[in-house]
């Protein structure tokens, strides 16, 4: 046979395939994966993008390098041969002095045309601080201000500030600064001027303490291509921050939804993997008789095989292209839902999706069904005299070797990680081995207790062994996916949105003196403000470890620039008896809290990890020109989410209580922020207080958008769960219509027969999702705990759900699906079977 | 179908088919289980011989043999002057392309494709010219042009029989197969087709190989031989 002859005999038994609903599971299980994997792939691409884009407003920008000095020319340069949009602002402490000579430190921004390059700031003028004003940037001559700096001064529009040597105009009222939230405790209030207006203020003289910021913005690929080039050839330069390393709230609110949507679209292509691999033996098992009728009138077995193997070809071909419809649809209703909730235009998605759930569909097929279509090809052509030649060489261990490959391939497409991907195709492996193994013995259970009125249908599931714990492990496996969706997805998103605390602070207060102290808890508790505490902070400067330097502690010691800003870096220390409310002791042990403790240091886990501090080691830090050293008594575990107010390094009061500190305090208001704090800058010279709740807002409604966009894609994964347990039902059907046809014929009634047909499935349901349950909180527990890292609680109802759903849901399925069984007249069964 | 094998039929002369000291053992539970003893058997050209006896006496075994569906244990089987023993498994299907039918018991007529589909099956598989106006006609022959859009599935047990009928000899074989054929049907409908297959036979010269038990079929045949113990003898 020509090539085009059988490509023509192919596609004419495709046809009569599709009418005669031979594909009908198998395509179902293929537009499932496509569609899933197609609209996984195009949302995940689209909203993880807005979602980034979204994080990047807390940064003003995509890409941003920091310098306490100048910044080299050769990064804008290079910004802006990689296409990218460039903006700078410089940031440095400085007072201004208002027309009554009241003096204020401030927090200076100069920034340039184009900041911030993403997010918005929110401007007003002064007199009418409901009325937005247009966005551009200061004109020279001019400051903007914040409300702080506002109340302050008590500054009206129009008003002139002296900021060094220059008169400026205040002219507008900044609500919101997009990046404000990235230095939180940037205490002193903003001032925002023109970067041209610099050198005339002569603001910045040699050794100002300045940090200059390049902003950089752009296509994903050309952000990440000057993120490289940055970090390889300036990480000793400059400070260079990504949306990947922003905020930590921000990050792993990201990095937990990207975890959720990857999840979420794995176990979608697995479950559907197996409906495919079922519907696929299914397929071949069918076409060895027609394999078997084609050799013995002269076919080829390489020409059996190219036919099965074309057909099987055109159902991916054509599976694929609805499932890419399907797929491209439903990711355009799911982001017209979302485009509500992000108030920004998605992206618009890229062009891998639709490949990666073709190849999906095409690796799926040729994974599981290579081996059932060659069997098929090889089958003995005896059968067509003897059908108890069945030539099929039936090598399991290469099935599951190649179906493991394929696996592993499809997952590892979705994932993106080795390891994981690894990872998961072993546990499924392992699931399903336990599955089979625990189901044989459960079923001989069930055999040797059931009663009379089960006989009938213990027998079935006796007599198909095989089939019948194959069943089983699918139904188990559709189950499992179907109860982790419907549970634990509640479970862990819910457990994740309790990560922030309803009670979390909103209102950071900084600055406060210790004289201060004692009247501003009280003033707070007659506006019935409650606070956890008001912690002393002390500004150090770490200069050695162990003895050693800090700054000759690195490998490129000769770098002056860099020694400078090292040496340059302060950080917020405090003391206290108590561990920190939000925290917990990972190494070492916490000193004795009734004041005896002799001077140590506690260290956040992940700063001492980065510099390789461990429990003993000693640190020196430069406390207003005293020198500190104590030894690390322990690590601790900071829960970044919880807003609290939080320290990378504590110390025990023997240890700092002497030096100078200013106080800080966080606590929750439901009123107005500027109206409470209105007062307070004048009663309390020097204090600041900050509005959070924005940035709260913002990883909240950042986590909400996550979990909205996670339960739409688990659909699929239940569409999928639904196609695995119809592929596993289906796998009998032939078998189930040929017995009930003999039994029928020796005169079980109608009634007879529906209920044994029900409760054999009733039985393996039960059964299936007992053992569903069972590896469902085993994978609930485990992705909480090494996934997720959130807490994690047995849900009853997971057993419940799983053992009572699994019988009446795989009865109810199991009826439909095979009523075909009641429906097929004996003589028409038993003559097919001939 | 082009290949060496094409030719041998022009330049064969003498029997369609030789079997010689055939032998079939078989692995059973008990041991090697011997079904055929050393059997002879030549089928000349146009020939129709029976081969009857009792249900497992190794008839059909010894059809599968002649065929080359299935390999001896010792022996050869001579095929159009082909010895089948030389042939892997593909060369001998490709020597029965269109050159060798059958008539199976159980019809084997596959379920997805329709009456003329399933007729056309030999033609393309050695792409044979005009395979559609051939199976057409080959279906009028045996009176079912107005099924010829039907699949299997919504037809009679006899009407079966007679598309595979038209299967087997929509390509002229040189060589026809038939394994009780009439084993799945009543006696009338039985009798239609078997006198459709000899008439059919007659007409184009085909030299027939017959399984039956039946010895009213058998007796239509030229020859006839019993088939007992695994070994054969003239009836």
């Amino acid at each position: 046979m020509t090539l085009s002859h059988q490509f023509r005999f192919a596609a004419r038994a495709f046809k009569r395939d599709f009418k005669a609903g031979e594909l009908r599971v198998l395509a179902l299980a293929l537009i499932i994966a496509v569609a899933s994997v197609t609209a996984v792939g195009f949302f995940t691409d689209r909203i993880g993008r807005a979602m980034e884009r979204q994080a990047a407003d807390v940064l003003a920008a995509d890409l941003l390098a920091t310098s306490g000095l100048a910044l080299p020319e050769a990064i804008a340069e290079t910004a802006k041969e990689n296409g990218l949009s460039i903006a700078e602002h410089t940031r440095f402490p400085s007072v201004v002095i208002n027309q009554l000579d009241e003096s204020q430190l401030v927090a200076v921004k100069a920034v340039t045309s184009g900041y911030p390059l993403r997010g918005a700031l929110k401007l007003t003028t002064l007199d009418a601080p409901a009325e937005p004003a247009p966005l551009d940037t200061p004109a020279p001559g001019t400051v903007w201000i914040d409300t702080q700096l506002k109340n302050i001064l008590a500054l009206e529009q129009g008003d002139t500030l002296t900021l060094g040597a220059k008169d400026f105009n205040v002219t507008r009222l900044i609500q919101f600064e997009p990046d404000r939230g990235e230095n939180v405790f940037e205490i002193a209030p903003r001032v925002m001027m023109n970067a041209d207006d610099l050198q005339a203020s002569e603001l910045l003289g040699p050794g100002s303490r300045a940090r200059f910021t390049l902003l950089m913005s752009g296509e994903v690929a050309q952000v990440d291509r000057m993120n490289d080039w940055l970090k390889e050839n300036m990480a000793s330069e400059v400070r260079v921050q990504s949306v990947r390393d922003g905020s930590p709230q921000l990050k792993r609110a990201l990095d937990r939804a990207q975890q959720f949507l990857g999840l979420a679209s794995v176990v979608t292509v697995l479950l559907a993997g197996a409906a495919i691999a079922l519907a696929v033996r299914q397929f071949s098992l069918h076409q060895a008789d027609a394999s078997a009728v084609l050799r013995t009138l002269g076919a080829t077995r390489g020409e059996v095989i190219t036919w099965l193997a074309l057909r099987l070809s055109m159902i991916v071909v054509v599976a694929s292209v609805v499932g890419i419809i399907i797929g491209w649809f439903a990711q355009l209703i799911l982001a017209q839902l979302l485009v509500t909730w992000f108030s920004m235009e998605l992206p618009t998605p890229g062009v891998w999706p639709p490949i990666i759930g073709a190849l999906t569909a095409f690796i799926a097929v040729a994974g599981f069904g290579l081996l059932p279509v060659l069997r098929a090809g090889r089958v003995a052509v005896m059968r067509v005299l003897q059908r108890d030649y069945t030539g099929l060489d039936t090598s399991v261990w290469v099935t599951t070797l190649i179906g493991m490959i394929a696996t592993y391939v499809v997952v590892l497409m979705q994932s993106r990680d080795w390891m994981l991907s690894a990872i998961v195709v072993a546990g499924v492996v392992l699931m399903l081995g336990v599955f089979a193994l625990f189901g044989r013995y459960i079923i001989k259970l069930v055999r040797s207790i059931a009663g009379a009125r089960f006989r009938l249908s213990v027998a079935g599931l006796q007599r198909r062994a095989g089939s019948s714990v194959v069943q089983l492990a699918a139904f188990a496996m559709g189950i499992m996916a179907l109860l982790l969706i419907a549970i634990v997805r509640v479970d862990v998103l819910e457990a994740w949105e309790r990560d922030i605390p309803a009670d979390a602070p909103n209102v950071f207060v900084v600055n406060i003196q210790p004289d201060q102290v004692e009247g501003f808890d009280q003033r707070l508790q007659s506006q019935d403000i409650d606070v956890a505490g008001i912690f002393p902070m002390v500004r150090a400067r770490l200069v050695s470890h162990n003895g050693v330097s800090t700054l000759s502690e690195n490998e490129s010691t000769n770098n002056n620039e860099r020694q400078q800003r090292r040496a340059r870096r302060e950080y917020n220390l405090t003391y206290s008896d108590e561990p920190p409310p939000a925290g917990e002791v990972v190494a070492g042990q916490w000193w004795a809290t009734d004041g005896s403790a002799e001077p140590a240091w506690s260290i956040e886990e992940e700063w001492a990890g980065q510099r390789g501090y461990k429990v003993g080691d000693t640190l020196t830090f430069k406390i207003a020109g005293v020198e500190v050293t104590a030894p690390i008594s322990n690590l601790r575990k900071v829960d970044w989410e919880s807003f609290q107010v939080n320290f990378f390094v504590v110390a025990s009061p023997a240890t700092l209580a002497q030096m100078p500190a200013t106080f800080v305090t966080s606590f929750k208001i439901d009123s107005d922020f500027s109206t409470t704090t209105s007062g307070w800058a004048r009663e309390f010279p020097g204090i600041a207080a900050l509005d959070i709740g924005a940035i709260m807002a913002r990883v909240k409604t950042l986590m909400d958008r996550a979990s909205l966009a996670v339960e739409y894609v688990f659909l699929f994964t239940v569409l999928a769960g639904i196609c695995v347990l119809l592929a596993a039902v289906q796998s009998s059907q032939s078998e189930r219509i040929r017995e009930s046809a003999l039994l029928r014929a020796l005169g079980a009634s109608h009634n007879q027969i529906k209920h044994a047909v029900v409760a054999e499935f009733a039985i393996l349901g039960a059964i299936a999702g007992f053992l569903a349950a069972f590896f469902a909180t085993v994978v609930a527990w485990a992705l909480s705990r090494f996934v997720f890292e959130l807490p994690f609680e047995i849900n009853i109802w997971l057993w419940i759900i799983g053992v009572v759903g699994g019988a009446v849901g795989i009865s109810i399925a199991g009826f439909l699906a095979t009523r075909r069984v009641l429906t097929t007249p004996p003589v028409v069964a038993l003559r097919n079977t001939a | 179908m082009t290949n060496s094998t094409q030719s041998t039929e022009s330049e064969h002369s003498g029997p369609v088919l030789t079997g010689a000291g055939i032998e079939k053992s078989i692995s059973g539970p008990s041991g090697l289980l011997t079904i055929l003893h050393a059997l002879d058997i030549e089928i000349q050209p146009g020939e129709a011989t029976a081969i009857v006896g009792p249900s497992g006496s190794g008839k059909s075994t010894l059809l599968g043999i002649l065929a080359g569906l299935d390999t001896p244990t010792n022996g050869s089987v001579h095929m159009l002057g082909q010895n089948l023993s030389e042939l892997d498994e593909d060369e001998r299907a490709r020597l029965r392309a269109g050159k060798v039918g059958f008539v199976f018991q159980s019809f084997q007529l596959l379920p997805g494709l329709t009456a003329h589909e399933n007729v056309m099956l030999p033609l393309e598989l050695s792409n044979a010219p005009d395979a559609s106006e051939r199976a057409m006609h080959s279906l009028e022959q045996v009176g079912l042009a107005d099924r010829s859009t039907h699949q299997p599935l919504q037809m009679s047990g006899g009407e079966q029989q007679r598309v595979a009928i038209a299967r087997a000899f929509v390509a002229n074989p040189v060589l026809l197969f038939a394994d009780e054929p009439t084993g799945n049907l009543d006696s009338a409908t039985g009798y239609k087709i078997t006198d459709l297959m000899f008439s059919l036979r007659e007409k184009l010269g085909s030299a027939l190989v017959l399984v039956t038990h039946d010895d009213k079929l058998a007796a239509r045949c030229d020859r006839r031989l019993l088939m007992g113990d695994g070994k054969l003898a003239a009836a």
